[in-house]
């Protein structure tokens, strides 16, 4: 079980200490040869990533401007007819990306809302609080990560179609979105490794200074958490983002819908050059979310994989 | 899975035909005298009307509710498709009034998914001059109508004139027969590198037209008694699938790209990489206004028939009524439908709205269409919407010259989207697997169609 | 991470895994009985369990067991539902489709077991070596992943134009490759899309590589090197073993994401050409979601059930055989 504050400051000795070693030694470095070729690897890595990674986005920039014939004519070449602008306005006017645009982020918040909820009030009372009946919830919902999401999808529609208390569908409303994301197994465990491995003598400490339970949550947890709430953060918003299949099933409304599920329809109706430009439009939200926040990005990513291994 | 039908139908604003109605019957409906409680009824609109037809909309419906006091309309986005059908039914969400495409038309009301609103319907004025045809598809077995057609098409062979020029050929004398059509598509591939022919293959679509060549070779997909299909036993199935087969692997006129379905091949053909395509009637609308066909480019013409007993697959939209609506909403929901949708057919007035309206949005007004009664009224219906035509009607001519020639066949009546969406899979092996064995794969779906029958008993 | 300092009172004394006792001092035994639950932090910590208990409860357990039932059953959402037995999973076994889909899936997780899962190790272990501007790298190789996944497929489905213009034909092109038939040939459809999806997830999968190479202690390198080890060497004898766990999770990871695969072949080629790239999930959203008659919720569910019965199964042997291979 890797301890994450082991990790972080390893990482922060390695950053700090350049040259360290890593496989090569600082013997192995001073050879020319190996240098030489790992130099060369790297480079060759590089331009590598720059094309798979960097490339098909800067492509759909490129297109995204570009007239449709000279899309499907001369797809590599760069703007043989000019520039044509129109395109963005029009992919944001006619197409009305700003709306779907719109209830993307709509459901971003909600579901990030409703997951940090349910995973920081679950993990403080079963991590700090510890109720007795504490290790029977914790079993039911590791139980549930074995479960396929698949096996979910039609009995979860239903219930959304045919809610046990209330009177109505919550079809096309946003809280059939909202709401199942909460029952998220991962982000619970993940908050309730992170309490537990929060010093108890604080909370004993607020303890018999007569805090009491929503107290000790409020000005000592919550305080305390912002790290493990950094993480299921960006997992909650990156997943929402994603999300395809369940908004297909329960937004059918179009004006309801995200980006996600109305793009792929969108083509029917909308000639290419305006669909590169919609699709240009949807992916620059993220990646700008993703150049500023790249750290918080980078290390949840990779604490999700410390975590698991 | 899109609805091909829906879709045709629900392209252009301006979807009128004709009526063999006495001039003042049809139109603002007599005040009504209220009968009891006051009813609401949802109906549905199509999802992005622009302002100006939104705002025409809520005037209609500000007409209608004047001219019947105690009824009160509510609109909703709405836009049916088979799959959801059943979830919309029990989730409520279901409109009361709402449209579907003729092919399901039948399903449903033998399922009784439907209202049934015959007797509403047959006191109608015009309840006995629709066109037969026409009117079958929103019967039940026995006669009654259900469901009410609100518009009818044809399916014809789109062209793009430049690529016809481009390949030497005369964009004014399409192929009148099925070789022709194979030379053209050649030609038009050696010339310009772009497809000749192309197909829609998926989303059941791919079925939807094969059946529409089948019955353009002279066979049906379907035993006249609607008791089985024959597929793997009508000679005309094989013939269209070894047509398609020859036109892909030995003269490569089909291009490269095989997984089309209602709306890529619209966007391709718009964008000038498909020589000819079969598809319904109506498309010009969709493809000017959403796909930016060049109109210049774009020209019709009728199905080569050939064969026995050759038809023209039609096509078209019902309105029907939610099964769940009580009879006060259900003679609401009738009295909407006369006053929306078939107004605009038979009244001149509101036809000639209808039209000025499309005209002013940009919509194209007088796109191909199939009358929903008789043909006199079909040319009365014109005359009043010809100030608005804004279609190019001389590139269309081969189509509407002709159409009325070609004997209308209705879509096979049982399974109708499963077994589509079986033949979806043989046209696509034809055209991928140069070595694919269609007698094999006509018994499967013969094998697997005949389950099908079977189950709807 | 703050630190509250205590007050006036001594620290009770640490008990084994730090219960919250009542402020009662060291070594009273909490309060028994219902009374004392009530007067205790009994009904607070049930309303923080509210939100964990309305969530799952609604959403999750009650999804799982409705599952299990369904598969028994005929629903159709306007009369009750019918017991029928095995019926259901019956129509599935039946089901001409199911043969295809199954091979297509595992297909599918071979392709991407080939291509996904060493190319991301490989790619890793190089990028542990990077001196400066690592974050660079590693940037690069995330972006993918941070493209919705729509997006790239969309966008992907106009590379793979099979036509002589297509935007991958023209790259081939310059290389003297023919125009290639990527999404429209049965045997080059499932590739295409593999390929895909590995670009959409590899980066994923590197940087957790990245976290884990980056953990191994210098000591071993420093030992391995002392016994005369060269680059290759110190690679396979210390750097692998080390990340065994993290090989190990990644690996059934991959294999029960894979085998859930949708999103992918639903948008670039909705499961043709002639059910070629037709996989288990499509099946169950087909029997579900696209059936003209409503959906057959019971055959979806039979099949949820099946599957999910056969990646436990999978699992547990995988995590059986593993036992002795796994650091953890």
């Amino acid at each position: 079980m890797t301890d994450t504050r082991t990790t972080r400051s390893t990482r922060r000795r390695k950053d700090a200490e350049a040259p360290d070693r890593g496989i090569l030694s600082l013997a192995d470095w001073r050879r020319r040869r190996v240098r030489v070729t790992t130099r060369l690897t790297h480079l060759i890595l590089l331009v590598s990533l720059f094309v798979v990674g960097l490339g098909p986005i800067l492509w759909l920039a490129k297109s995204a401007v570009t007239p449709t014939q000279d899309t499907l004519r001369q797809p590599l070449a760069l703007w043989p007819n000019g520039i044509d602008w129109a395109n963005l306005g029009e992919a944001w006017t006619r197409v009305e990306i700003d709306r779907y645009f719109f209830n993307t982020v709509i459901i971003a918040l909600g579901v990030w809302f409703v997951q940090v909820l349910v995973a920081t009030t679950a993990g403080y009372a079963l991590s700090v609080l510890r109720p007795r009946y504490g290790k029977v919830v914790v079993g039911l919902v590791l139980a549930t990560l074995f479960v396929p999401s698949i096996v979910l999808l039609v009995p979860l529609y239903l219930t959304i179609v045919q809610p046990p208390l209330l009177g109505q569908s919550l079809i096309n409303t946003f809280w059939a979105v909202w709401l199942p994301a909460g029952a998220n197994a991962f982000n619970v465990l993940l908050v309730m490794r992170f309490f537990d491995s929060l010093p108890r003598e604080v909370f004993e400490a607020a303890r018999m200074d007569g805090a009491g339970p929503y107290r000790l949550f409020r000005s000592i947890v919550v305080p305390m958490s912002r790290p493990i709430i950094g993480v299921v953060s960006v997992f909650a918003v990156i997943a929402a983002w994603k999300d395809f299949l369940w908004p297909l099933l329960v937004l059918k409304d179009p004006a309801m819908q995200p980006l996600s599920v109305r793009l792929p329809q969108l083509q029917q109706f909308i000639e290419l050059d305006v669909f590169l430009a919609a699709l240009a439009i949807a992916t620059v939200i993220p990646i700008a979310l993703f150049l500023v926040f790249q750290r918080l990005f980078l290390n949840g990513a990779s604490l999700g994989g410390a975590v698991k291994g | 899975m899109s609805s091909t039908t829906t879709r045709a139908a629900l392209s252009g604003v301006a979807l009128l035909s004709s009526a063999a109605l006495l001039a003042g019957c049809a139109g603002a409906p007599a005040p009504e005298a209220s009968e009891g409680a006051p009813v609401t009824i949802t109906v549905s609109i199509d999802a992005g009307l622009e302002k100006e037809a939104r705002d025409n909309f809520d005037a209609r419906v500000a007409l209608f509710e004047k001219a019947n006091e105690g009824i009160t309309v509510e609109a909703q986005e709405y836009t049916w498709t088979a799959p959801t059908f059943t979830t919309d039914l029990a989730g409520g969400t279901l409109p009361d009034v709402f449209t579907i495409p003729f092919t399901d038309g039948r399903g449903l009301i033998a399922n009784r998914q439907l209202a049934d609103i015959s007797g509403l319907v047959a006191a109608l004025p015009y309840a006995d001059q629709f066109n037969p045809h026409v009117a079958q598809a929103g019967q039940a077995e026995d006669g009654s109508q259900w469901a009410i057609p609100i518009a009818a098409y044809g399916q014809g062979l789109h062209y793009n004139r430049t690529l016809f020029e481009a390949a030497g050929l005369d964009p004014d004398a399409p192929p009148t027969t099925w070789a022709e059509v194979r030379e053209a598509a050649k030609k038009i591939a050696d010339a310009t590198g772009e497809a000749g022919y192309a197909t829609m293959t998926s989303g059941n679509t791919g079925g939807w037209i094969l059946t529409t060549l089948v019955n353009a070779f002279g066979g049906r997909t379907e035993s006249a008694d609607a008791a089985a299909a024959t597929i793997a036993t009508d000679p005309a199935v094989r013939d269209a699938l070894e047509y398609l087969h020859e036109l892909r692997w030995d003269d490569d006129a089909m291009g490269a790209n095989f997984l089309y379905d209602w709306g890529t091949i619209n966007q391709d053909f718009a964008a000038g990489r498909i020589g000819m395509y079969v598809s319904g009637g109506g498309n010009y609308g969709n493809l000017v206004t959403q796909n930016a066909l060049n109109p210049d480019d774009y020209g019709l013409t009728v199905l080569p028939l050939q064969g026995a007993d050759p038809g023209l697959l039609g096509g078209g939209t019902l309105a029907a009524v939610s099964p769940k609506a009580s009879p006060a909403e259900q003679a609401a929901a009738v009295k909407w439908i006369d006053f929306y949708y078939m107004a605009k057919l038979a009244d001149e007035a509101t036809a000639v709205e209808t039209a000025e309206l499309a005209a002013s949005l940009d919509q194209p007004v007088g796109a191909p269409e199939l009358p929903v009664f008789g043909e006199e009224q079909f040319a009365a219906y014109q005359s009043w919407i010809a100030p608005f035509v804004n279609v190019p009607v001389e590139q269309m001519a081969p189509y509407t010259e002709n159409i009325f020639d070609q004997p209308l066949i209705a879509e096979p009546r049982v399974a109708t989207q499963d077994v589509y969406a079986l033949l979806d899979t043989v046209v696509q092996s034809v055209l991928t697997d140069r070595n694919a064995d269609i007698d094999r794969l006509l018994a499967d779906v013969q094998t697997q169609a005949d389950a099908l029958y079977a189950k709807a008993g | 991470m703050t630190q509250l300092t205590p007050t006036t009172a001594p620290p009770p004394v640490p008990e084994a895994a730090g219960t919250i006792e009542h402020a009662t001092g060291p070594g009273r035994r909490r309060r028994g009985g219902l009374l004392g639950w009530f007067r205790g932090d009994g009904p607070h910590t049930l309303v923080f369990l509210l939100p964990l208990l309305f969530s799952f409860v609604l959403f999750s357990w009650k999804p799982i067991v409705d599952a299990a039932v369904m598969a028994f059953q005929r629903t159709n959402l306007i009369t009750p539902p019918e017991w029928v037995g095995l019926d259901n999973f019956a129509t599935v076994l039946g089901d001409p489709l199911l043969g295809a889909a199954v091979v297509n899936t595992l297909w599918f997780a071979a392709l991407a077991l080939l291509l996904g899962y060493p190319v991301p190790l490989v790619v890793a272990v190089l990028m542990s070596e990077v001196r400066r501007a690592r974050g660079l790298y590693s940037a690069l190789a995330y972006l993918p992943v941070i493209v919705p996944p729509v997006v790239g497929a969309l966008l992907w489905k106009f590379f793979y134009d099979a036509s002589p213009n297509g935007v991958f034909n023209t790259i081939v092109g310059w290389i003297g490759v023919g125009p290639l038939p990527w999404l429209q040939d049965q045997a080059t459809a499932m590739p295409s899309i593999v390929l895909f999806a590995t670009w959409s997830a590899a980066g994923g999968t590197i940087i957790i590589y990245l976290a884990a190479l980056v953990g191994v202690a210098p000591e071993l390198y420093d030992a391995a090197e002392v016994d005369g080890a060269g680059v290759w060497r110190k690679v396979w004898h210390v750097t692998l073993p080390q990340l065994r766990g993290v090989l190990l999770i990644t690996f059934i990871l991959q294999i029960i994401g894979t085998a859930q695969v949708f999103l992918e072949p639903f948008l670039l080629t909705a499961g043709g050409p002639a059910n070629s790239t037709m996989t288990v999930l499509m099946l169950i959203y087909k029997y579900a979601f696209q059936n003209s008659l409503g959906g057959d919720y019971g055959a979806a569910t039979a099949l949820s059930i099946m599957l999910a019965v056969v990646l436990a199964i999978f699992s547990a042997i995988y995590f059986r055989l593993t036992k002795s291979w796994s650091t953890s």
